[in-house]
């Protein structure tokens, strides 16, 4: 999806990254056993932190070592969790293939022909996704067609818009265990909303020079694609809010395995990434986060 | 009722000042100054009622020895501490109701008395921007409380609210990353090792 939502590797001990790092591939390789070797290429970062929080509360899955098509020789460590893993695939190709038909109903014909082409590839896995998650199929379907109503009409509501998002983030808590399911639900609808705003500051000035909808156009004062310094703080304290919500939400879990990567990623990873975005580094360094090289000369989340 | 030792965290063989320690870190982690005017204060309340009910099992079961911790009057404080919408002064029978619907987690029926006031004083702000706080909608929500603030300065629970919006209050985390002083401690003996086969100690 957008890879927003990744931890502080340099923060993290190496039996945590370790962790993290089994996670990813264990995704990586349920897509591929379910859906394809097509299916592999849609694994991200966001989707391992919606694994770790829905497993957050068992004790560590068993692990072991598996084939990685991006390494030639050597295997890697994978989670062996069928059940857990099985959910967040069919999650991650749901959301991934109606990402790419908004973008189909959002662009010109033309410039839309790319993702036309990855979504007929992609077509019988979300097929197949759709019927081991029918609801979550609806619900994002749903609303998305309700965040593509918003957009045009050039809603000025940052709210508005990005509740419609964070709805379907928050969809993912769907079937977990009903005492579970409302701090889970808490934790991804304001991860959603993170993310909703977050990306819509690191697509300003390319959807302002496109002409393009952008929440924050329409609520703030922006200019050749910038923000004032007035307003990008008065942002980050909305961001931090919604970092702060998610956090509380999470201690209300049941402690686990995953409760230290959960932290890193909401308390510290979250808020780095803000930064990054907010200076215009993100983007330019996306290769280098996650590998603790950018990190490390990233300020300190907590003096901002 | 769960293990008393597994809510708090400790083993069985935990010695008293452990077990306070476990204690005072959960207390602190739900306290109810961290989830004020959350939508899952009630959550964190029974995790506090818990953690309580668990503490003075162990005191009661190792013979009083945490007595005087056990008896002291944190203990009512934190079972009461979470807000609850109970009563304003001044305000009119329609905004008990909706503070009522408010503890209630009602916030459509809520809402629909705020939309047919016909007067838009302070209180109908700030209720207003519970409401949008309580279904994350925080950039709306903070505007009402600034108007809220604006018509009535002094007011402690309007600016408390209005501080949970600007970002101010941070979740108390209680692993904060204790692992990485393992590593810490592993890559000191690695670097210690190394020294001494540098300085021909592995000879």
């Amino acid at each position: 999806m957008f890879g927003y939502v990744r931890p502080r590797r340099d923060l993290l001990g190496q039996a945590e990254q370790e962790d993290y790092q089994a996670a990813y591939c264990g995704l990586c390789r349920a897509l591929g056993k379910h859906y394809g070797f097509a299916a592999r290429f849609l694994v991200n970062y966001d989707m391992t932190f919606l694994y770790l929080l829905r497993a957050s509360a068992g004790a560590s899955a068993q692990t072991a070592p598996c084939w990685c098509p991006a390494r030639v020789c050597g295997k890697k460590n994978c989670v062996l969790d069928p059940q857990g893993l099985s959910s967040v695939a069919a999650y991650t190709v749901i959301l991934c293939v109606e990402k790419l038909r908004d973008n189909i109903r959002d662009e010109s014909f033309f410039r839309a022909l790319p993702h036309r082409l990855i979504a007929w590839i992609y077509r019988r896995a979300y097929r197949k996704a759709a019927r081991v998650q029918p609801g979550f199929a609806a619900l994002t379907a749903s609303q998305l067609q309700a965040l593509h109503e918003l957009e045009a009409a050039q809603s000025p509501s940052i709210d508005a818009t990005a509740d419609a998002f964070a709805r379907i983030v928050a969809g993912c808590a769907g079937d977990s265990a009903p005492a579970l399911r409302r701090p889970m639900e808490q934790v991804l609808y304001q991860t959603g909303r993170f993310l909703y705003l977050t990306d819509a500051l690191d697509d300003l000035r390319e959807d302002c020079a496109r002409g393009a909808y952008n929440p924050l156009r329409f609520r703030f004062s922006v200019r050749e694609g910038e923000m004032t310094p007035d307003d990008l703080a008065y942002l980050s304290q909305l961001t931090d809010s919604s970092v702060n919500l998610a956090g509380a939400a999470l201690s209300l879990l049941p402690a686990g395995a995953h409760t230290t990567v959960l932290e890193n990623i909401v308390f510290m990873g979250l808020p780095s990434v803000f930064s990054a975005v907010k200076a215009g580094r993100f983007q330019a360094g996306k290769r280098m986060w996650g590998r603790g090289q950018q990190q490390k000369n990233d300020e300190n989340p907590k003096a901002r | 009722m769960k293990d008393p030792y597994e809510v708090l965290g400790v083993s069985r063989t935990a010695s008293e000042n452990e077990i306070k320690t476990a204690y005072r870190e959960l207390v602190k982690k739900y306290h109810p100054d961290n989830y004020a005017n959350n939508p899952l204060a009630d959550l964190a309340s029974e995790k506090m009622k818990e953690i309580n009910e668990a503490y003075d099992a162990i005191s009661k079961t190792r013979g009083g020895a945490s007595g005087g911790y056990q008896s002291t009057a944190s203990h009512g404080s934190y079972r009461s501490g979470y807000q609850t919408y109970n009563s304003h002064s001044g305000s009119g029978g329609s905004y008990a109701q909706v503070r009522s619907y408010l503890n209630a987690n009602q916030l459509d029926a809520a809402e629909s008395i705020l939309n047919t006031a016909a007067n838009r004083d302070a209180e109908w702000y700030f209720l207003k921007g519970t409401i949008a706080y309580r279904r994350g909608w925080l950039d709306e929500a903070r505007q009402h409380y600034q108007t809220a603030c604006a018509m009535v300065p002094g007011n402690y629970e309007y600016q408390n609210a209005l501080r949970s919006v600007q970002g101010g209050y941070t979740p108390y985390r209680q692993s904060a990353y204790q692992n990485s002083g393992m590593d810490d401690a592993c890559n000191i003996c690695n670097a210690l090792l190394c020294l001494n086969c540098l300085c021909g100690g592995c000879r």
